[in-house]
Protein backbone atom coordinates (compact mmCIF):
# COMPACT_ATOMS: atom_id res chain seq x y z
CA UNK A 1 0.00 0.00 0.00
CA UNK A 2 2.73 2.32 0.71
CA UNK A 3 6.25 2.24 -0.20
CA UNK A 4 9.30 4.14 0.77
CA UNK A 5 12.08 3.47 -1.15
CA UNK A 6 15.58 5.66 0.29
CA UNK A 7 13.60 8.89 0.79
CA UNK A 8 15.39 11.41 1.58
CA UNK A 9 14.36 15.52 2.28
CA UNK A 10 15.68 18.34 2.43
CA UNK A 11 14.08 21.60 2.66
CA UNK A 12 15.47 24.34 1.12
CA UNK A 13 16.63 26.06 4.34
CA UNK A 14 19.13 23.34 4.10
CA UNK A 15 17.71 20.69 6.97
CA UNK A 16 17.57 17.52 6.21
CA UNK A 17 14.63 16.33 7.47
CA UNK A 18 14.35 13.04 6.08
CA UNK A 19 17.83 10.89 5.39
CA UNK A 20 17.70 7.46 3.47
CA UNK A 21 14.29 6.45 5.01
CA UNK A 22 12.34 2.97 3.21
CA UNK A 23 10.07 0.79 4.64
CA UNK A 24 6.59 -0.44 3.34
CA UNK A 25 2.86 -0.85 4.57
CA UNK A 26 1.09 -3.43 3.46
CA UNK A 27 -2.46 -3.33 2.66
CA UNK A 28 -4.84 -3.14 5.70
CA UNK A 29 -1.97 -2.72 7.95
CA UNK A 30 -2.28 -0.72 11.24
CA UNK A 31 1.08 0.96 12.32
CA UNK A 32 2.62 3.76 14.57
CA UNK A 33 5.26 6.25 13.47
CA UNK A 34 6.96 7.46 16.54
CA UNK A 35 9.73 9.75 17.52
CA UNK A 36 10.87 12.72 19.31
CA UNK A 37 9.67 16.29 17.89
CA UNK A 38 11.78 17.53 14.72
CA UNK A 39 12.01 13.41 14.03
CA UNK A 40 11.05 14.29 10.61
CA UNK A 41 7.38 12.19 11.18
CA UNK A 42 5.29 15.30 9.90
CA UNK A 43 7.88 15.20 7.11
CA UNK A 44 6.98 11.81 6.36
CA UNK A 45 3.04 11.97 6.50
CA UNK A 46 3.70 14.97 3.93
CA UNK A 47 5.14 13.60 1.47
CA UNK A 48 2.50 10.60 1.95
CA UNK A 49 0.02 13.35 0.87
CA UNK A 50 2.55 15.19 -1.68
CA UNK A 51 2.19 17.88 0.01
CA UNK A 52 6.11 17.80 -0.25
CA UNK A 53 8.08 15.65 -2.82
CA UNK A 54 11.40 14.00 -1.75
CA UNK A 55 14.54 15.14 -2.61
CA UNK A 56 15.97 11.65 -3.29
CA UNK A 57 13.95 8.10 -3.57
CA UNK A 58 11.16 7.21 -4.34
CA UNK A 59 7.37 7.36 -2.42
CA UNK A 60 5.03 4.78 -3.97
CA UNK A 61 1.46 5.25 -2.29
CA UNK A 62 -1.65 2.82 -3.82
CA UNK A 63 0.69 2.08 -6.62
CA UNK A 64 1.28 5.89 -8.08
CA UNK A 65 5.15 6.42 -7.62
CA UNK A 66 4.66 10.34 -6.45
CA UNK A 67 7.39 12.12 -8.03
CA UNK A 68 6.29 11.51 -10.96
CA UNK A 69 2.86 12.49 -10.24
CA UNK A 70 1.51 14.79 -12.82
CA UNK A 71 0.39 18.05 -10.78
CA UNK A 72 -2.73 17.97 -12.22
CA UNK A 73 -3.51 14.73 -10.41
CA UNK A 74 -2.36 15.13 -7.28
CA UNK A 75 -6.06 16.26 -5.93
CA UNK A 76 -7.11 12.81 -7.40
CA UNK A 77 -4.33 11.24 -4.93
CA UNK A 78 -5.45 12.92 -1.71
CA UNK A 79 -8.78 11.62 -2.33
CA UNK A 80 -7.56 8.07 -1.79
CA UNK A 81 -5.93 9.49 1.18
CA UNK A 82 -7.95 9.97 4.65
CA UNK A 83 -5.62 12.61 6.75
CA UNK A 84 -6.47 13.35 10.48
CA UNK A 85 -4.58 16.43 12.04
CA UNK A 86 -3.77 17.26 15.45
CA UNK A 87 -5.56 20.44 14.85
CA UNK A 88 -8.24 19.10 13.25
CA UNK A 89 -8.54 21.10 9.93
CA UNK A 90 -11.91 22.07 10.53
CA UNK A 91 -13.56 24.91 8.61
CA UNK A 92 -15.62 27.18 11.60
CA UNK A 93 -18.73 28.43 9.42
CA UNK A 94 -20.21 25.64 8.57
CA UNK A 95 -22.13 22.99 10.31
CA UNK A 96 -20.40 19.45 11.42
CA UNK A 97 -22.77 17.89 8.51
CA UNK A 98 -20.67 20.35 6.19
CA UNK A 99 -17.38 19.64 7.12
CA UNK A 100 -17.52 16.21 7.17
CA UNK A 101 -19.60 16.12 3.46
CA UNK A 102 -16.61 18.16 1.75
CA UNK A 103 -14.67 15.47 0.19
CA UNK A 104 -18.08 13.82 -1.03
CA UNK A 105 -18.80 17.57 -2.46
CA UNK A 106 -15.39 17.78 -4.44
CA UNK A 107 -15.87 14.94 -5.42
CA UNK A 108 -18.60 15.26 -6.84
CA UNK A 109 -20.73 12.64 -5.10
CA UNK A 110 -25.12 13.04 -5.40
CA UNK A 111 -26.69 14.39 -2.54
CA UNK A 112 -28.65 11.27 -1.61
CA UNK A 113 -25.42 9.06 -1.41
CA UNK A 114 -23.64 12.16 1.01
CA UNK A 115 -26.33 12.45 3.15
CA UNK A 116 -26.02 8.58 3.77
CA UNK A 117 -22.25 8.41 3.72
CA UNK A 118 -21.80 11.52 5.81
CA UNK A 119 -24.49 9.96 8.29
CA UNK A 120 -22.77 6.44 8.07
CA UNK A 121 -19.35 8.36 9.25
CA UNK A 122 -20.73 10.44 11.87
CA UNK A 123 -22.19 7.50 12.84
CA UNK A 124 -19.20 5.42 13.17
CA UNK A 125 -17.47 8.22 15.15
CA UNK A 126 -20.22 8.27 17.29
CA UNK A 127 -21.35 12.35 16.78
CA UNK A 128 -24.68 11.11 14.77
CA UNK A 129 -27.12 13.53 16.74
CA UNK A 130 -24.71 16.72 16.22
CA UNK A 131 -24.43 17.28 12.27
CA UNK A 132 -26.50 20.38 12.80
CA UNK A 133 -24.43 21.90 14.99
CA UNK A 134 -21.50 23.80 14.14
CA UNK A 135 -18.02 22.59 15.25
CA UNK A 136 -17.05 25.47 17.77
CA UNK A 137 -19.45 24.35 19.96
CA UNK A 138 -18.19 20.93 20.74
CA UNK A 139 -15.02 19.70 22.73
CA UNK A 140 -11.44 18.54 21.77
CA UNK A 141 -11.86 14.94 21.21
CA UNK A 142 -15.70 15.50 19.37
CA UNK A 143 -13.71 17.73 16.83
CA UNK A 144 -11.50 14.89 16.50
CA UNK A 145 -13.90 12.75 15.48
CA UNK A 146 -15.41 15.00 13.34
CA UNK A 147 -12.26 15.14 11.52
CA UNK A 148 -12.10 11.68 11.64
CA UNK A 149 -15.16 10.96 9.85
CA UNK A 150 -14.07 13.51 7.35
CA UNK A 151 -11.55 11.15 6.72
CA UNK A 152 -13.07 8.37 6.20
CA UNK A 153 -16.47 9.73 4.63
CA UNK A 154 -14.63 8.84 1.17
CA UNK A 155 -13.99 5.12 1.86
CA UNK A 156 -10.31 6.24 1.34
CA UNK A 157 -7.56 2.69 1.25
CA UNK A 158 -4.91 4.76 3.38
CA UNK A 159 -5.72 6.42 6.25
CA UNK A 160 -2.93 8.76 7.78
CA UNK A 161 -2.85 10.88 11.08
CA UNK A 162 -0.71 12.90 12.65
CA UNK A 163 -0.68 13.59 16.39
CA UNK A 164 -4.57 12.70 16.81
CA UNK A 165 -4.95 12.87 20.45
CA UNK A 166 -2.02 15.47 21.12
CA UNK A 167 -4.25 17.51 22.92
CA UNK A 168 -6.72 14.92 24.53
CA UNK A 169 -6.55 13.08 28.06
CA UNK A 170 -5.95 9.52 28.63
CA UNK A 171 -9.01 8.51 28.08
CA UNK A 172 -10.21 9.95 24.86
CA UNK A 173 -7.20 9.09 23.31
CA UNK A 174 -7.77 5.47 24.10
CA UNK A 175 -11.18 6.10 22.50
CA UNK A 176 -10.07 7.58 19.59
CA UNK A 177 -7.05 4.93 18.78
CA UNK A 178 -9.77 2.35 18.96
CA UNK A 179 -11.36 3.86 16.18
CA UNK A 180 -8.50 3.85 14.18
CA UNK A 181 -8.64 0.47 14.63
CA UNK A 182 -12.01 -0.28 13.81
CA UNK A 183 -10.88 1.36 10.72
CA UNK A 184 -8.14 -1.22 10.42
CA UNK A 185 -10.37 -4.13 10.84
CA UNK A 186 -12.40 -3.00 7.79
CA UNK A 187 -9.47 -3.31 5.71
CA UNK A 188 -8.25 0.05 5.52
CA UNK A 189 -4.30 0.87 5.79
CA UNK A 190 -3.75 3.02 8.89
CA UNK A 191 -0.59 4.84 9.59
CA UNK A 192 -0.71 7.41 12.82
CA UNK A 193 2.47 9.80 13.85
CA UNK A 194 2.62 10.29 17.54
CA UNK A 195 4.76 10.51 20.77
CA UNK A 196 2.50 8.79 23.10
CA UNK A 197 4.30 5.81 23.63
CA UNK A 198 2.34 4.25 26.45
CA UNK A 199 -1.28 4.49 24.24
CA UNK A 200 1.22 2.65 21.54
CA UNK A 201 2.53 0.14 23.80
CA UNK A 202 -0.68 -0.52 24.87
CA UNK A 203 -2.36 -1.07 21.20
CA UNK A 204 0.51 -3.64 20.64
CA UNK A 205 0.91 -3.09 16.68
CA UNK A 206 3.97 -2.43 14.52
CA UNK A 207 6.08 0.85 15.29
CA UNK A 208 8.58 2.69 12.98
CA UNK A 209 10.68 4.75 15.07
CA UNK A 210 12.32 7.82 13.56
CA UNK A 211 15.42 9.52 14.98
CA UNK A 212 16.87 12.23 13.39
CA UNK A 213 15.29 11.73 10.20
CA UNK A 214 16.48 8.13 9.92
CA UNK A 215 14.20 5.23 10.74
CA UNK A 216 16.11 3.24 13.26
CA UNK A 217 13.06 0.36 13.89
CA UNK A 218 10.30 -1.09 13.01
CA UNK A 219 11.22 -0.84 8.66
CA UNK A 220 11.13 -4.43 8.03
CA UNK A 221 7.91 -5.65 8.48
CA UNK A 222 8.97 -8.75 11.09
CA UNK A 223 10.90 -7.22 12.67
CA UNK A 224 8.22 -4.31 14.29
CA UNK A 225 6.84 -5.01 17.48
CA UNK A 226 5.19 -8.02 17.86
CA UNK A 227 2.46 -8.48 15.49
CA UNK A 228 -1.68 -8.71 16.66
CA UNK B 1 2.37 -5.61 -3.41
CA UNK B 2 1.13 -2.57 -3.81
CA UNK B 3 -0.65 -2.80 -7.30
CA UNK B 4 -2.20 -5.78 -6.62
CA UNK B 5 -3.96 -4.77 -3.30
CA UNK B 6 -4.90 -1.10 -5.16
CA UNK B 7 -8.13 -2.82 -6.78
CA UNK B 8 -9.52 -4.79 -3.46
CA UNK B 9 -10.09 -1.47 -1.72
CA UNK B 10 -11.29 1.61 -2.00
CA UNK B 11 -12.33 2.22 -5.37
CA UNK B 12 -15.99 2.80 -4.50
CA UNK B 13 -15.73 6.25 -3.65
CA UNK B 14 -13.38 7.48 -6.84
CA UNK B 15 -14.95 5.82 -9.62
CA UNK B 16 -17.64 7.77 -11.12
CA UNK B 17 -19.19 7.08 -15.16
CA UNK B 18 -18.97 9.67 -17.47
CA UNK B 19 -22.07 10.51 -17.29
CA UNK B 20 -22.15 10.29 -13.98
CA UNK B 21 -18.89 13.09 -13.67
CA UNK B 22 -20.42 15.30 -16.10
CA UNK B 23 -23.96 16.11 -14.22
CA UNK B 24 -21.79 16.12 -10.98
CA UNK B 25 -19.58 18.75 -12.94
CA UNK B 26 -22.56 21.05 -13.73
CA UNK B 27 -24.41 20.62 -10.51
CA UNK B 28 -21.81 22.07 -8.20
CA UNK B 29 -21.28 24.93 -11.29
CA UNK B 30 -25.14 25.75 -10.62
CA UNK B 31 -24.26 25.35 -6.97
CA UNK B 32 -21.37 27.57 -6.55
CA UNK B 33 -23.22 30.01 -8.98
CA UNK B 34 -26.33 30.47 -6.54
CA UNK B 35 -24.04 30.42 -3.57
CA UNK B 36 -21.14 32.78 -4.55
CA UNK B 37 -24.68 35.38 -5.45
CA UNK B 38 -26.10 34.45 -2.19
CA UNK B 39 -23.02 35.14 -0.55
CA UNK B 40 -23.07 38.73 -2.66
CA UNK B 41 -26.05 39.49 -1.41
CA UNK B 42 -26.12 38.21 2.68
CA UNK B 43 -23.38 41.32 2.66
CA UNK B 44 -25.60 43.70 1.26
CA UNK B 45 -23.37 46.76 1.87
CA UNK B 46 -19.99 45.97 0.88
CA UNK B 47 -21.03 44.30 -2.71
CA UNK B 48 -23.09 47.06 -3.35
CA UNK B 49 -20.21 49.29 -2.78
CA UNK B 50 -18.47 47.30 -5.33
CA UNK B 51 -21.37 47.02 -7.81
CA UNK B 52 -21.79 50.62 -7.74
CA UNK B 53 -18.48 51.42 -8.26
CA UNK B 54 -18.67 49.26 -11.57
CA UNK B 55 -21.98 50.81 -12.32
CA UNK B 56 -20.55 54.60 -12.17
CA UNK B 57 -17.46 53.16 -14.09
CA UNK B 58 -19.64 51.75 -17.10
CA UNK B 59 -22.45 54.51 -17.02
CA UNK B 60 -19.40 57.49 -18.14
CA UNK B 61 -18.57 55.77 -21.38
CA UNK B 62 -21.81 54.48 -22.14
CA UNK B 63 -23.69 57.75 -21.38
CA UNK B 64 -20.76 59.25 -24.00
CA UNK B 65 -21.99 56.36 -26.42
CA UNK B 66 -25.36 57.08 -25.93
CA UNK B 67 -24.57 61.08 -26.95
CA UNK B 68 -22.32 60.44 -29.83
CA UNK B 69 -25.47 58.16 -31.02
CA UNK B 70 -27.70 60.52 -30.87
CA UNK B 71 -25.97 63.29 -32.19
CA UNK B 72 -24.84 61.01 -35.22
CA UNK B 73 -28.63 60.48 -36.09
CA UNK B 74 -29.14 63.77 -36.03
CA UNK B 75 -26.15 64.44 -38.54
CA UNK B 76 -27.84 61.97 -40.90
CA UNK B 77 -31.14 63.75 -41.20
CA UNK B 78 -28.54 66.44 -43.00
CA UNK B 79 -25.84 64.64 -44.48
CA UNK B 80 -28.29 62.73 -47.17
CA UNK B 81 -29.73 66.06 -48.51
CA UNK B 82 -26.31 68.50 -49.48
CA UNK B 83 -28.83 71.16 -49.64
CA UNK B 84 -26.99 74.63 -50.64
CA UNK B 85 -27.83 78.33 -50.49
CA UNK B 86 -27.20 80.64 -52.95
CA UNK B 87 -26.57 84.52 -51.95
CA UNK B 88 -27.83 86.76 -54.92
CA UNK B 89 -25.71 90.03 -55.33
CA UNK B 90 -27.66 93.10 -52.95
CA UNK B 91 -28.24 95.31 -56.62
CA UNK B 92 -29.52 92.20 -58.78
CA UNK B 93 -33.11 92.93 -60.71
CA UNK B 94 -35.88 90.82 -60.50
CA UNK B 95 -35.59 89.75 -64.22
CA UNK B 96 -32.33 88.55 -63.75
CA UNK B 97 -32.87 86.74 -60.62
CA UNK B 98 -36.08 85.03 -62.79
CA UNK B 99 -33.52 84.22 -65.54
CA UNK B 100 -30.92 82.91 -62.75
CA UNK B 101 -33.65 81.03 -61.11
CA UNK B 102 -34.23 79.06 -64.41
CA UNK B 103 -30.59 78.43 -65.11
CA UNK B 104 -30.20 76.84 -62.02
CA UNK B 105 -33.30 74.53 -62.50
CA UNK B 106 -32.23 73.47 -66.28
CA UNK B 107 -28.86 71.82 -64.56
CA UNK B 108 -28.67 67.79 -64.81
CA UNK B 109 -27.30 68.41 -61.01
CA UNK B 110 -30.01 70.56 -59.78
CA UNK B 111 -33.17 68.79 -58.40
CA UNK B 112 -35.10 71.75 -57.12
CA UNK B 113 -35.04 76.05 -56.71
CA UNK B 114 -36.71 77.77 -54.00
CA UNK B 115 -36.48 81.43 -54.39
CA UNK B 116 -36.32 83.41 -50.95
CA UNK B 117 -36.90 86.78 -51.36
CA UNK B 118 -35.25 89.38 -48.82
CA UNK B 119 -38.85 90.30 -47.07
CA UNK B 120 -39.16 86.26 -46.58
CA UNK B 121 -35.94 85.64 -45.18
CA UNK B 122 -36.39 88.43 -42.54
CA UNK B 123 -39.80 87.49 -41.83
CA UNK B 124 -38.26 83.76 -41.24
CA UNK B 125 -35.42 85.15 -39.22
CA UNK B 126 -38.30 87.12 -37.07
CA UNK B 127 -39.89 83.81 -36.12
CA UNK B 128 -36.22 82.68 -34.18
CA UNK B 129 -36.71 83.61 -30.90
CA UNK B 130 -34.78 86.71 -29.81
CA UNK B 131 -34.01 88.13 -32.74
CA UNK B 132 -37.10 90.01 -33.99
CA UNK B 133 -36.27 92.75 -31.34
CA UNK B 134 -33.01 93.24 -32.35
CA UNK B 135 -33.99 93.60 -36.16
CA UNK B 136 -36.79 95.92 -35.16
CA UNK B 137 -33.79 98.48 -34.59
CA UNK B 138 -32.87 98.55 -38.08
CA UNK B 139 -33.74 100.80 -40.74
CA UNK B 140 -33.62 98.67 -44.15
CA UNK B 141 -34.00 94.90 -44.51
CA UNK B 142 -30.15 93.71 -44.54
CA UNK B 143 -30.74 90.08 -46.07
CA UNK B 144 -29.91 89.05 -49.46
CA UNK B 145 -32.29 87.30 -51.65
CA UNK B 146 -31.38 83.50 -51.69
CA UNK B 147 -32.24 80.71 -53.74
CA UNK B 148 -31.81 77.63 -51.97
CA UNK B 149 -30.80 74.52 -54.32
CA UNK B 150 -31.61 70.90 -53.57
CA UNK B 151 -28.89 68.53 -55.68
CA UNK B 152 -30.60 65.03 -56.00
CA UNK B 153 -29.79 62.70 -53.12
CA UNK B 154 -27.05 60.83 -52.89
CA UNK B 155 -24.86 63.37 -54.94
CA UNK B 156 -21.18 62.65 -54.15
CA UNK B 157 -18.43 65.50 -52.99
CA UNK B 158 -16.74 65.30 -56.05
CA UNK B 159 -20.01 66.32 -58.21
CA UNK B 160 -20.90 69.05 -55.33
CA UNK B 161 -17.92 70.71 -55.51
CA UNK B 162 -18.48 71.22 -59.57
CA UNK B 163 -21.72 71.86 -59.18
CA UNK B 164 -20.67 74.89 -56.14
CA UNK B 165 -17.77 75.98 -58.60
CA UNK B 166 -20.26 76.28 -61.46
CA UNK B 167 -22.58 78.18 -59.54
CA UNK B 168 -20.34 80.45 -58.52
CA UNK B 169 -19.12 81.46 -61.67
CA UNK B 170 -22.34 82.68 -62.84
CA UNK B 171 -23.37 86.32 -62.91
CA UNK B 172 -24.75 88.06 -59.89
CA UNK B 173 -24.02 85.06 -57.40
CA UNK B 174 -22.64 85.99 -54.48
CA UNK B 175 -21.48 83.07 -52.44
CA UNK B 176 -22.56 79.32 -52.30
CA UNK B 177 -22.74 78.04 -49.35
CA UNK B 178 -23.14 74.31 -48.92
CA UNK B 179 -24.27 72.80 -46.28
CA UNK B 180 -22.45 70.07 -45.91
CA UNK B 181 -19.67 72.04 -44.11
CA UNK B 182 -20.84 71.66 -40.80
CA UNK B 183 -22.19 68.57 -41.26
CA UNK B 184 -18.78 67.63 -42.33
CA UNK B 185 -17.47 69.61 -39.31
CA UNK B 186 -20.06 68.23 -36.99
CA UNK B 187 -18.87 64.37 -38.34
CA UNK B 188 -15.08 64.77 -37.97
CA UNK B 189 -16.14 65.74 -34.37
CA UNK B 190 -18.48 63.32 -33.87
CA UNK B 191 -15.29 60.47 -35.00
CA UNK B 192 -13.34 62.66 -31.91
CA UNK B 193 -15.81 61.63 -29.61
CA UNK B 194 -16.30 58.29 -30.84
CA UNK B 195 -12.14 58.07 -29.90
CA UNK B 196 -13.10 59.55 -26.75
CA UNK B 197 -15.31 56.62 -25.88
CA UNK B 198 -13.18 54.24 -26.79
CA UNK B 199 -10.16 55.67 -25.02
CA UNK B 200 -12.22 56.17 -21.52
CA UNK B 201 -14.10 52.91 -22.07
CA UNK B 202 -10.56 50.91 -22.48
CA UNK B 203 -9.21 52.85 -18.68
CA UNK B 204 -12.42 52.00 -16.99
CA UNK B 205 -12.89 48.70 -18.45
CA UNK B 206 -8.95 48.25 -16.46
CA UNK B 207 -10.12 50.07 -13.46
CA UNK B 208 -13.24 47.91 -13.26
CA UNK B 209 -10.68 44.59 -13.56
CA UNK B 210 -8.67 46.47 -11.09
CA UNK B 211 -11.55 46.93 -8.64
CA UNK B 212 -13.01 43.31 -9.04
CA UNK B 213 -9.43 41.99 -8.54
CA UNK B 214 -8.67 43.92 -5.47
CA UNK B 215 -12.30 42.15 -3.91
CA UNK B 216 -11.36 38.98 -4.58
CA UNK B 217 -8.28 38.80 -3.71
CA UNK B 218 -9.39 40.02 0.01
CA UNK B 219 -11.81 37.79 -0.21
CA UNK B 220 -8.94 34.96 -0.83
CA UNK B 221 -7.33 35.91 1.79
CA UNK B 222 -10.56 35.92 4.24
CA UNK B 223 -10.65 32.41 2.76
CA UNK B 224 -7.13 30.80 3.19
CA UNK B 225 -7.66 28.23 5.61
CA UNK B 226 -10.79 27.13 3.85
CA UNK B 227 -8.69 27.19 0.35
CA UNK B 228 -5.69 24.85 2.09
CA UNK B 229 -8.33 22.21 3.77
CA UNK B 230 -10.11 21.93 0.30
CA UNK B 231 -7.22 21.84 -1.62
CA UNK B 232 -5.72 19.13 1.20
CA UNK B 233 -8.74 16.88 1.27
CA UNK B 234 -8.51 16.53 -2.78
CA UNK B 235 -9.88 19.89 -4.08
CA UNK B 236 -8.56 20.80 -7.97
CA UNK B 237 -7.59 23.86 -8.76
CA UNK B 238 -10.47 24.42 -10.56
CA UNK B 239 -12.76 23.59 -8.21
CA UNK B 240 -11.56 26.02 -5.19
CA UNK B 241 -11.15 28.70 -8.42
CA UNK B 242 -15.00 28.06 -9.05
CA UNK B 243 -16.40 30.45 -6.57
CA UNK B 244 -14.32 33.39 -6.99
CA UNK B 245 -14.93 32.97 -10.56
CA UNK B 246 -17.98 33.51 -10.04
CA UNK B 247 -17.76 35.78 -7.84
CA UNK B 248 -16.23 37.84 -10.08
CA UNK B 249 -19.24 37.09 -12.94
CA UNK B 250 -21.75 38.42 -10.64
CA UNK B 251 -19.83 41.79 -10.02
CA UNK B 252 -19.72 42.25 -13.15
CA UNK B 253 -23.21 41.32 -14.76
CA UNK B 254 -24.93 43.19 -11.41
CA UNK B 255 -22.80 46.50 -11.98
CA UNK B 256 -23.44 46.48 -15.77
CA UNK B 257 -27.24 46.18 -15.11
CA UNK B 258 -27.10 48.78 -12.81
CA UNK B 259 -24.99 50.55 -15.11
CA UNK B 260 -27.69 50.31 -17.55
CA UNK B 261 -30.47 51.22 -15.27
CA UNK B 262 -27.86 54.56 -14.52
CA UNK B 263 -28.23 55.04 -18.37
CA UNK B 264 -32.05 54.66 -18.14
CA UNK B 265 -32.45 57.15 -15.47
CA UNK B 266 -30.27 59.69 -17.25
CA UNK B 267 -32.42 59.37 -20.23
CA UNK B 268 -35.32 60.16 -18.36
CA UNK B 269 -33.77 62.75 -17.13
CA UNK B 270 -32.89 64.46 -20.32
CA UNK B 271 -35.07 63.23 -22.69
CA UNK B 272 -37.72 66.22 -22.10
CA UNK B 273 -35.42 69.50 -22.03
CA UNK B 274 -33.94 67.50 -25.18
CA UNK B 275 -37.22 67.38 -26.78
CA UNK B 276 -37.47 71.25 -25.75
CA UNK B 277 -34.53 72.44 -27.31
CA UNK B 278 -35.75 70.57 -30.26
CA UNK B 279 -38.60 72.22 -30.64
CA UNK B 280 -37.32 75.38 -30.34
CA UNK B 281 -35.23 74.24 -33.24
CA UNK B 282 -38.13 73.34 -35.08
CA UNK B 283 -36.07 70.12 -35.67
CA UNK B 284 -38.20 66.24 -35.59
CA UNK B 285 -35.75 65.11 -32.75
CA UNK B 286 -36.26 63.43 -29.20
CA UNK B 287 -33.72 61.79 -27.41
CA UNK B 288 -32.51 57.72 -28.05
CA UNK B 289 -32.76 55.47 -24.93
CA UNK B 290 -29.61 52.99 -25.13
CA UNK B 291 -30.42 50.71 -28.43
CA UNK B 292 -30.90 46.95 -27.41
CA UNK B 293 -28.10 45.45 -28.65
CA UNK B 294 -25.53 47.71 -27.44
CA UNK B 295 -27.41 47.12 -24.12
CA UNK B 296 -26.36 43.38 -24.37
CA UNK B 297 -23.12 44.57 -25.24
CA UNK B 298 -22.48 46.66 -22.05
CA UNK B 299 -24.26 44.02 -19.90
CA UNK B 300 -22.28 40.76 -21.10
CA UNK B 301 -18.92 43.24 -21.21
CA UNK B 302 -19.43 43.98 -17.97
CA UNK B 303 -19.76 40.14 -16.82
CA UNK B 304 -17.03 39.13 -18.80
CA UNK B 305 -14.54 42.24 -17.08
CA UNK B 306 -15.69 41.08 -13.73
CA UNK B 307 -14.59 37.46 -14.90
CA UNK B 308 -11.45 38.70 -16.32
CA UNK B 309 -10.44 40.77 -12.95
CA UNK B 310 -11.19 37.52 -10.57
CA UNK B 311 -8.96 35.45 -12.49
CA UNK B 312 -6.32 37.55 -13.23
CA UNK B 313 -6.22 38.04 -9.05
CA UNK B 314 -7.22 34.61 -8.43
CA UNK B 315 -4.32 33.31 -10.64
CA UNK B 316 -2.12 35.48 -8.40
CA UNK B 317 -2.97 34.80 -5.09
CA UNK B 318 -4.71 31.13 -5.42
CA UNK B 319 -2.14 29.19 -6.61
CA UNK B 320 0.30 29.94 -3.64
CA UNK B 321 -1.96 28.93 -1.02
CA UNK B 322 -0.50 25.44 -0.35
CA UNK B 323 -1.41 22.87 2.03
Amino acid sequence: MVRFDRVSKRYSSGKEALSGVSFELEHGEMAFLTGHSGAGKSTLLKLMMRMEVPTRGEVVVDGSNLSRLREGLVPYHRRKVGVVFQNHQLLFDRSVFENVALPLLIAGTSLKETGRRVRAALDKVGLLGKEKLNPIQLSGGEQQRIGIARAVVNKPALLIADEPTGNLDPELSAEIMNLFSHFQQVGVTVLIATHDIALVERMNKRRLILQNGQMIAGQDFNSGAAHA
Amino acid sequence: MPEKTTTQHGASAATLGAGEKFSAYFRNHQMVAVESLAKLLSTPASSLLTWLVIAIALTLPGALYMAVNNLQQLSGHFEASGQMTVFLATDIRETDTNALRLKLGSLDQVNKVVYVSPEQALEEFKEYGGISEALSFLDENPLPAVLLVEPPLGIDKDELNVLVAQIKSFKHVDSVQVDMAWVERLLALLALAQRLVAVVGVLLALAIMLVVGNTIRLSIAARTEEIRVIKLVGGTNAYVRRPFLYTGFWYGAIGGILAWLMLGLCWILLQGPVADIAALYGADFYLQPLPFTPTCWLISSAALLGLLGSWWSVQRHLVAIEP
